[in-house]
């Protein structure tokens, strides 16, 4: 990849994140957003990251892609999460399933 | 001369941030690993991190950079990102009456953390403007410097510990930790999460990552027919 390319994607996403979190505090001041919008948007962070949870374990190859170590991983950090609310345990969890599910083969 | 550490909101805003400032670090410290075999330059990727300063946005776009097109990637950082509208839409009020300059700066670093902590303090005006300076002071050389270190110690890590699979499990933490806390009641957001797996498995064929962002928009419909909660 060229730095050019990559650099591109970098000011394209500090510009979008950057947007997001200015938008409102700049053009909003003290009205809000319709309800539904703000109904709809609550939902769009545990959708969007399952998918992406999905996307990065297939890893490009289609579900073909997806070990039976990950899928181990993926639970066992799920369930922690669940169980701390700690993204660290869940990190501690999902990677010590994973090594455990390689290591017995 | 006098310090940002002599101001005793800045100190109040430090005390406020501290239980806040540990849990990210091992984030950081993946982050800084996991840059190390990005399909992105290092220098690209490290520069994310004090120009993006968004966890969850980084990381996908280190992870999606080898195999999403340039638009699929920026409209996942893009949906990735829209949690921050609403922290933006929540804080509009308190930041009607802040000069335009701090209006314009503060937005830069409205991590998750420093959303939490400013909604929850009970400062107008210009001790607003204090307290806010000591939360960017608290975390914005925490995430640089977890970064960063995860980088350095990218190299140390021998590749049979899978580093690779820890962004997945970071994600999937971070659908249930959205699921348990959402406003409103967590059946809609499980809904929305369960749907978007499903549809994101039927759809991992499609070209360029395409799968993910229909996956995630139908997880979002999904999550907002079963929303039962009163308005």
């Amino acid at each position: 990849m060229s730095v050019a390319f990559a650099l591109s994607i970098l000011v394209a996403v500090a510009t979008v994140t950057y947007v997001s979190r200015a938008g409102m505090i700049l053009f909003l001041a003290d009205r809000t957003l319709p309800e539904p919008v703000m109904r709809a948007l609550r939902n769009v962070g545990p959708a969007v990251l399952a998918a992406l949870t999905i996307t990065l374990v297939a890893g490009g190859e289609g579900a073909g892609g997806i070990e039976r170590a990950e899928i181990a991983a993926l639970f066992a950090g799920g369930v922690v999460g669940a169980w701390t609310r700690n993204l660290t345990w869940a990190l501690v969890a999902g990677m010590a399933a994973l090594w455990l599910t390689l290591g017995l083969g | 001369m006098p310090t940002p550490w002599s101001d005793p909101i800045v100190r109040v805003a430090f005390r406020d941030a501290l239980p806040l400032l540990v849990p990210p670090i091992p984030f950081g410290l993946t982050l800084g690993v996991v840059m190390k075999t990005s399909a992105l330059p290092l220098g690209v990727a490290w520069l994310s991190t004090p120009l993006v300063f968004a966890g969850a946005a980084q990381l996908a776009m280190v992870t999606l950079a080898a195999t999403a097109t340039w638009l699929t990637l920026v409209a996942t950082c893009t949906v990735i990102n829209a949690r921050h509208v609403m922290y933006s839409a929540a804080l509009a009020p308190r930041f009607a009456d802040q000069p335009r300059w701090f209006r314009w700066l503060a937005p830069l670093f409205l991590v998750d953390q420093v959303f939490a902590l400013t909604d929850a303090a009970p400062h107008a005006g210009d001790e607003l403007r204090r307290y806010y300076r000591g939360l960017v002071l608290a975390f914005f050389p925490m995430w640089v410097t977890a970064v960063t270190a995860g980088i350095a110690l990218g190299d140390l890590l021998p590749a049979a510990w899978r580093l690779d699979v820890a962004p997945a499990v970071m994600f999937c933490g971070m659908v249930v930790l959205a699921v348990r806390s959402r406003i409103g009641g967590p059946t809609p957001a499980a809904v929305a999460a369960i749907v978007a797996v499903g549809v994101t498995l039927l759809t991992l064929e499609a070209p360029n990552n395409l799968g993910l962002l229909i996956g995630a928009l139908a997880g979002v419909v999904a999550g907002f027919a079963a929303d039962r909660s009163p308005s």
